[in-house]
């Protein structure tokens, strides 16, 4: 299994990777945005306003999934001292920190029409704001720290105050009275979202995803670059 | 036609930005990526083919120093 985590090995699939997804990432964006504000129907309620959703909900997912990759990582690299794993996170945590501020840029857009207000100190946007405090934190962790001992244990000890967050983040709206609706789709009952509605959400979520995962292999390239660089000084 | 997608019902205000931003920050990070990816390539390439050559010329180096050993 470590094979595969070999930072040459993944050097060369990599490449080969990105080539696809460069040409494959603007379409099905093109397609998502398309399906999203001229296929999918108005809400009822929220009518045109509705269509925030498409972009919102994907990015507050990633930005949420790659905090609990990043926080694995760390903790993975900080017991285990598995030195690619750090390739990883400091790939991970620029695209978590990007579509972190992209959810709560949108979520305001969204307040705005359907609460009245941009801003509301309650308990999901307070814990998605602390999520972009932990991210900014955690890069500054590692771009600070020169020494790789040290920089593990302040990235772990971030990550698992980050975890609690997280947990925060997903319990937030059943635990506290909040502006903020419950979550709509769950992976172990049935979505409350109509499939008209949930097709273009799924299509914007897959197009993000493929772009996030461009972001990644880009980045990871350019770390292993560094640290080949790093130890030919060395 | 124009007039009532852009407006969007009066959403258009909130729906068109909560695209354009976040798409042009994704295509800015884009760019800052590749910019970084291919200097950092080039740089690389660099650093490998003067590696290279002077791994060759040290063994070239080597070679003669062996022939002159045997005379």
């Amino acid at each position: 299994m470590f094979k595969y985590l070999n930072p040459s090995y993944i050097f060369t699939i990599t490449g080969k990777i990105l080539n696809v997804l460069k040409f494959i990432v603007t379409p099905i964006i093109i397609i998502g945005v398309i399906f999203s504000v001229f296929v999918s129907p108005i809400d009822y309620i929220q009518g045109d306003a509705v269509r925030i959703m498409y972009i919102h909900v994907p990015s507050a997912w990633i930005s949420l999934i790659c905090f609990a990759a990043i926080s694995f990582l760390a903790i993975l690299n900080f017991l285990f001292k598995i030195k690619s794993a750090t390739l990883f996170y400091k790939s991970l945590a620029p695209i978590g920190l990007t579509f972190c501020f992209i959810a709560i840029f949108t979520g305001a857009l969204w307040g705005q029409p359907t609460w009245g207000t941009w801003w509301a100190w309650d308990a999901r946007l307070t814990s998605m704001l602390i999520l972009s405090f932990f991210y900014i934190i955690f890069i500054c962790g590692y771009k600070l720290t020169s020494n790789s001992e040290r920089s593990a244990k302040i990235c772990s000890f971030i990550s698992v105050l980050g975890l609690i967050n997280l947990i925060i983040i997903k319990y937030s709206v059943s635990w506290w009275p909040t502006l903020h609706q419950p979550s709509s789709i769950s992976l172990f009952r049935e979505s409350t979202v109509h499939l008209s509605m949930l097709i273009p959400l799924i299509i914007m979520l897959f197009a993000l995803l493929l772009y996030s995962a461009l972001i990644f292999l880009m980045k990871y390239r350019i770390e292993t670059i560094r640290v080949k660089k790093k130890s030919l000084k060395d | 036609m124009i007039i009532d997608i852009l407006n969007l019902n009066g959403h258009g205000v909130f729906v068109w930005p909560s695209f354009i931003f976040p798409l042009l920050v994704c295509y800015i990070l884009f760019l800052r990526t590749k910019k970084t990816l291919s200097k950092l390539e080039k740089e690389n390439i660099k650093e490998i083919k003067i590696l290279s050559q002077q791994k060759f010329e040290h063994i070239k180096k080597q070679k003669i120093s062996l022939l002159n050993s045997k005379t």
